[in-house]
């Protein structure tokens, strides 16, 4: 082979090695737009997700710029609720039939909530606070509340129907309604954060639905929701009670149901 | 296309095919999508999905390719799989490449689009989002930026429109199955640039186009004389004439749906029209109130009780709870007053979400 042959050769297995390199690197390049792709997918899913839990708008600013510090003051309803006798409960039946008869509880009562336009801010222990008219403005938000604690209570007894077929021990769950001005926005620590509203609104409704146990009803609600309400709805008035942090005792209303069928979806 | 994910119910209504209505959808578009059988049983809505559109009323001041990208923004932030999917399509029609649509997809106001534009799509993102509703004081930077009034008119039409479609769709839900396949066909790469050379041929500038002396009456005229001038001015008026007219359901019934959405997205020239026209069908004035309120009264008369609540549902909400919705009235309704009330409702959501027209001089 002469000099020429072997320059010409030479330039061959090095363009054979270009083009080698080259396809791997086209192939390697698919791959990572290919994982990239996965990845904003699931973002996207996330994103949307996320929008059950926080208004679309806020989701966004934190996905571009990070947390807001600020918190909006927002005219809400508030539904707090609590299993009644859960401690007794707990120390009776087996941990894994207890978290499965919680599961089931809390899977029942977050579909009334959110079939009436509420979304559920806190699972805290056995509880739940849910809250109407905080993501987007709802005019009907101490009616929708209403109605989710009525369909809490349908569901709930058809769940007991089902515990007894399997021999478990029936629940109750008591309810307080308060509706008022919260501030609602991002709140809490680094590694954990929700959106959520704060103030004596929340306080009120919890303290309210503690009241369930001493006059013997499941859905207590204030003078606030009451004056708001749908007439429609079938209240009993129960006499004043003292509430932790409220100076004056506390009118509440018992909610017996709503006249003219069964509640709204 | 995350979309795929989002949960759609079987559908709701029958597909029923009529050859007078497909022949005027396929003169305006060129084609007829398959979601137009399940409507004909109320001509007025399969007249509009075609009419109110930018082929049916030609645009004047925005490009078709932004038109067509507030499309697939809004039906991404509505979550229709039906209209999204089928936006996709014509985006790859439009020669834009997967990475670029997807990039919008994922956050238009990070991808590569001209700033003018991505105010535009922002502004139509938020009437689409009513959440708060869109003020005049919202369209300033657009305004800053050298849009005109009747292009912000143009565009904000554009993004009702397309609230109107994703409802019919979502509400109904339509089967996306079919324009999800094809979006992400392998063909259609090859496919786009001669269904290009179609579609542009069917584009046409839009004159300027005044109402006719007649069409400054009737019902939201006020809503309609916002876009006078504009080719959709005359359209609106002739759907909203012609849905009023329809006798699938009581107008008294129609007007209430209206006034429960415009009360839902605080839409009071919406609320002020459809409360004078639900009164004008003899629902007694003193009970207006307690329906806004409450969406209940003893005045109701059945199919009334029925669609207070469900327009009220339409407002906002995921797919498939909307859907739920529309099942459960299934059971109260016949089958073409159902896609009358979805035809209704969804007019509802397009045009309470519109008062910053009026607002625009």
């Amino acid at each position: 082979m002469t000099g020429g042959g072997l320059v010409v050769a030479g330039l061959a297995v090095l363009a054979a090695a270009l083009i080698v390199a080259l396809i791997g690197a086209h192939r390697s390049a698919g791959r990572v737009r290919g994982r990239l792709a996965t990845v904003t997918a699931d973002l996207e899913r996330l994103q949307h997700e996320f929008a059950r839990f926080a208004p679309i708008d806020l989701v966004e600013r934190v996905i571009a710029r990070g947390v807001p510090s600020g918190g909006e003051r927002k005219e809400v309803t508030v539904l707090f609720a609590d299993l009644v006798g859960f401690t007794p409960l707990a120390e009776s039946v087996d941990p894994s039939v207890l978290v499965r008869i919680l599961n089931g509880y809390f899977e029942r009562m977050s579909a009334a909530i959110t079939a009436h336009h509420g979304h559920i801010s806190t699972l805290i222990g056995d509880g739940i606070l849910a809250l109407f008219g905080a993501l987007e403005a709802n005019p009907w938000q101490t009616d929708d509340a209403a109605h989710a604690a009525l369909a809490m209570r349908e569901a709930m007894a058809r769940y007991n129907e089902e515990l007894a077929r399997e021999g478990l021990p029936a629940l109750a769950v008591g309810i307080g309604l308060h509706r008022g001005r919260g501030i609602a926005g991002l709140v809490g620590s680094h590694e954990l954060m929700q959106f959520t509203v704060v103030g004596s609104v929340v306080n009120v409704a919890a303290r309210v639905q503690a009241l369930t146990r001493e006059h013997h009803v499941d859905v207590l609600l204030t003078a606030d929701v009451q004056e708001a309400l749908d007439p429609g709805f079938t209240l009993r008035a129960l006499p004043p009670s003292p509430l932790k942090g409220v100076r004056e005792p506390v009118a509440t209303f018992a909610l017996l149901g709503r006249d003219g069928g069964p509640p709204r979806a | 296309m995350a979309l795929r994910d989002v949960e759609w119910q079987a559908c709701l209504l029958e597909p029923r095919r009529d050859p007078a209505q497909e022949a005027y959808v396929r003169r305006v578009l060129g084609t007829v999508p398959s979601s137009v059988p399940y409507f004909t049983a109320a001509p007025w809505v399969v007249r509009s999905m075609a009419s109110l559109g930018d082929l049916g009323a030609p645009l004047a001041h925005i490009e078709y390719v932004l038109a067509d990208l507030i499309a697939l923004v809004v039906s991404q932030d509505n979550s229709c799989r039906y209209c999204f999917a089928a936006q996709h399509v014509l985006m790859r029609v439009h020669g834009l490449p997967p990475e670029r649509i997807r990039q919008i997809e994922q956050d238009f106001l990070e991808a590569e689009i001209d700033p003018r534009s991505k105010l535009a799509l922002d502004f139509a993102r938020r009437i689409s989002r009513a959440s708060p509703m869109v003020s005049a004081a919202d369209a300033a930077p657009l305004r800053a930026a050298g849009w005109s009034v009747p292009a912000i008119k143009e565009l904000s039409w554009h993004a009702a429109y397309s609230v109107y479609m994703n409802r019919l769709m979502t509400e109904a839900a339509i089967p996306p199955d079919r324009a999800e396949r094809m979006s992400e066909h392998w063909a259609l790469g090859w496919i786009a640039p001669l269904a290009r050379l179609v579609m542009r041929r069917r584009w046409r500038r839009g004159q300027p186009t005044p109402l006719a002396p007649g069409a400054h009456e009737g019902p939201w005229s006020e809503l309609v004389r916002a876009f006078d001038g504009l080719s959709v001015a005359r359209e609106l008026r002739r759907t909203l004439d012609d849905a009023w007219t329809s006798p699938l359901l009581p107008r008294r019934a129609k007007a209430l749906a209206f006034a429960v959405v415009a009360r839902g997205l605080g839409c009071p020239l919406g609320e002020r029209e459809a409360t004078r026209l639900a009164i004008e069908e003899g629902f007694p004035a003193a009970e207006i109130e307690a329906v806004l309120r409450h969406l209940a009264s003893p005045a109701l008369d059945a199919v009334e009780a029925a669609l207070v609540p469900f327009a009220r549902g339409t407002i906002r909400g995921r797919p498939a709870q909307l859907q739920q919705r529309t099942q459960a009235l299934q059971e109260l309704l016949g089958p073409e007053q159902i896609v009358e009330v979805v035809g209704v409702t969804a007019l509802a959501n397009a045009l309470c979400r519109l008062g910053v027209v009026t607002q625009l001089t």
